[in-house]
């Protein structure tokens, strides 16, 4: 017996030894103040660009060393961040949406960007300035925006043909987008999806003249009972429980993109990151719209920026990251289609609205820009938004819960939320 | 009659069960690329067997279960060992002791996993050896979890005292009692935790988010999950990956199973 123990030692020795070893040669030795690690989320095709992007820096800037971590999925890329962070061992660089880095910057891992990058070159007047502003906070730019994506209108061209209505054009109104989702909703067809979410509904509520809290910046409750807001809801709700909305039963058995790709949704409210998926699929044929309007037209702005971790290696992460987010980096990641590119010049070149590629429409999503808007950005803003998707859930479904008691029960929810952030704001 | 009932229904209850994995090769057969089918399709038309060989382009997949090999391949035997050891300590101890070890057992079954994570990281980063496959395997030293040893020492429990006795009476250290009492005796545990622990490492997720960050270094579950996030249009990819990881664990549960129904209950 004593013969296999010893084999068995001896083989976790030398696993232990192999991969420290090259662990060691590809980190670059400890301490080497060039050798960063940046972290990402994202399907394939989106984290092959960011693999691009590495190689081009590490071409570009001899000596220099980038190890990228991939993430699948964002609740993993989130969970390990968390563990990593309470470890005290964090990549240099990582990626995040503006909904979320508040949490970050709130426990004080966030090193502010701002200088740094001045230091580089870097004018942030080339920049878009939503995403710079969402991406600001106590004066300072916290994070690097490398997008500025937004809600649009996907559609199927194929079933608006079908149905003989117009395609969505700039400044359509509400009763227009009714009317086309009610004409496209036929046998197994919906008119439109969108998802139960807050995020989705806020635009609705802002075009409406309404506003989702009280104050943008220092929130202490949704304020959708006033009357332009609950409108709005009351429309989106109303397009749920006349099923021009695939009913919930229908998305579980197949979700939203996935119904949009087989042909049984007529359009879709997403941002830029179905644009990917939506190309692969042979015989779609989609382009993009704008959101409908009531009052005066207003998306909700996406965006995601690179961020650097307090205490690590600073310098070496804010090279990589004025390289990234500046021509050559965001060209890169705007050829792989996921992201509109927060660069006004990138914006508008051939890697962006590329002709040959659909959408057609891909202005739309610059457009877009002017009109932005976004949610706050206090660090429990993403169980706040958990809490919506629960009870936007009931009330889009479930026919015989009122606008009103969905209101009430969501202000009752949220509000220890609400407080909750308030206290955690830097 | 009786018999014929008997098998509809063992052959129905298998249906059932078997059904998941036909709806899982009939994914994988797929073309990629094409609208998913809308509603049931039976035969993909074409099949595509191709996909088991492209899904290796599309990822390193083949690393992925290499990693993956090497750490069930070091960490089911070494929970084995000390699993069992735990348990014929817990079994050959006085009366208070057991009941400690028990109650300690116990304890440690029912603490969140959760709640190990930063410690464990943080020891682990301490020791140099994050981004490497020992944490992975690590767990095996403790057997992996308290539940196998328990599950241990229940069936060590059930060997009448006489022949431990009868042991010690011919002089056998303790060492030699496990070796030639207990462990022969309690076969049916052992290849129990041997499958029960294949099939935790080898789809152990969390450990594996935590600690890797090197592609190279990553192990199935990770590979699995990176391929979930494709679009349903190449989901065919993703059940192709599938198989391939269901494929090791049968494997291992048709080695053992033959003996272990034959003499797992013999005790």
């Amino acid at each position: 017996m004593r013969t296999p123990i010893a084999c068995l030692a001896a083989v976790l020795l030398v696993v232990a030894g192999c991969s420290n070893e090259t662990t060691g040669a590809e980190r670059g030795t400890p301490g080497d103040p060039s050798a960063i690690t940046l972290q990402v989320s994202g399907e394939r095709e989106e984290t092959a660009a960011y693999r691009a992007i590495v190689q081009a820096y590490e071409n570009d800037h001899a000596g220099s060393d980038v190890e990228l971590v991939q993430v699948a999925e964002k609740d993993d890329h989130l969970t390990k961040l968390a563990t990593s962070f309470a470890a005290g061992d964090p990549p240099d660089v990582f990626l995040v949406n503006f909904r979320e880095y508040s949490q970050f910057v709130a426990r004080g891992a966030v090193q502010p960007i701002g200088d740094l990058l001045e230091e580089r070159g870097v004018d942030l007047g080339d920049y878009y300035e939503a995403p710079v502003e969402a991406f600001s906070l106590s004066g300072e730019l916290q994070c690097m925006p490398q997008n500025v994506s937004s809600l649009v209108t996907y559609y199927n061209v194929d079933l608006f043909q079908r149905a003989g209505v117009d395609e969505p054009r700039a400044g359509w109104t509400w009763e227009e987008f009714r009317a086309t989702a009610e004409a496209l909703t036929r046998g197994d067809v919906r008119g439109v999806g969108i998802e139960p979410s807050i995020i989705r509904v806020a635009p609705f509520v802002w075009s409406n003249g309404g506003d989702i809290v009280d104050d943008l910046d220092e929130p202490t409750r949704f304020t959708l009972e006033m009357p332009a807001a609950r409108q709005a809801v009351e429309f989106v709700v109303r397009m749920a429980h006349d099923e021009l909305i695939p009913t919930e039963r229908e998305i579980g058995a197949q979700d939203l993109e996935t119904r949009f790709v087989t042909g049984k949704l007529g359009m879709l409210l997403s941002s830029r990151r179905d644009t990917p998926a939506f190309r692969e699929v042979r015989g779609l044929n989609w382009d993009v719209g704008p959101l409908p309007v009531s009052r005066e037209q207003v998306g909700i702005l996406h965006s995601d920026a690179y961020c650097i971790s307090t205490g690590t290696n600073v310098e070496a992460a804010a090279d990589f990251v004025a390289f990234a987010a500046g021509e050559q980096g965001q060209t890169l990641a705007a050829l792989a289609g996921r992201t509109v590119p927060s660069l006004r010049s990138v914006s508008s070149s051939g890697a962006f609205l590329d002709p040959t590629q659909p959408p057609r429409n891909a202005q739309v999503f610059l457009d877009a820009v002017s009109t932005l808007r976004r949610t706050p950005v206090i660090p429990t803003w993403p169980e706040i938004e958990d809490v919506a998707e629960e009870y936007l859930t009931r009330a889009f479904y479930d026919t015989s819960y009122t606008v009103d008691r969905f209101i009430e029960e969501l202000n009752a929810a949220t509000a220890p939320l609400f407080a909750e952030g308030a206290e955690q704001l830097p | 009659m009786r018999r014929l009932a008997r098998s509809t229904a063992i052959i129905l209850g298998c249906a059932v069960f078997a059904l998941p994995l036909v709806f899982m090769v009939l994914g994988a057969i797929r073309t990629p690329g094409l609208p998913p089918p809308d509603g049931f399709e039976w035969i993909p038309d074409p099949v595509r067997w191709a996909n088991f060989r492209s899904v290796f382009g599309f990822i390193p997949l083949w690393d992925f279960v290499v990693n993956s090999l090497i750490v069930v391949t070091i960490a089911v035997p070494l929970t084995v060992l000390v699993g069992s050891w735990a348990g014929f300590a817990i079994v050959s101890s006085g009366p208070r002791l057991r009941t400690a070890l028990l109650a300690g057992s116990f304890l440690a079954l029912v603490m969140p996993a959760t709640s190990l994570w930063i410690p464990r990281f943080v020891g682990f980063r301490w020791l140099g050896l994050t981004d490497t496959l020992v944490p992975l395997i690590a767990p095996a030293l403790m057997a992996t979890t308290p539940f196998y040893v328990l599950l241990f020492a229940l069936v060590y429990a059930r060997i009448p005292k006489a022949l431990f006795e009868a042991a010690a009476l011919e002089g056998l250290t303790p060492f030699a009692a496990w070796r030639r009492v207990a462990f022969p005796l309690g076969r049916g545990a052992t290849f129990a935790v041997a499958v029960l622990a294949f099939i935790w490492h080898w789809s152990n997720f969390v450990d594996p988010l935590i600690y890797i960050s090197t592609e190279e270094r990553a192990t199935v579950p990770l590979a699995l999950r990176a391929l979930q996030t494709l679009e349903p249009t190449n989901h065919p990819l993703l059940m192709a990956a599938a198989i391939i990881a269901t494929v090791p664990p049968v494997v291992a549960f048709l080695l053992v199973q033959r003996t272990f129904f034959t003499r797992a209950l013999e005790v």
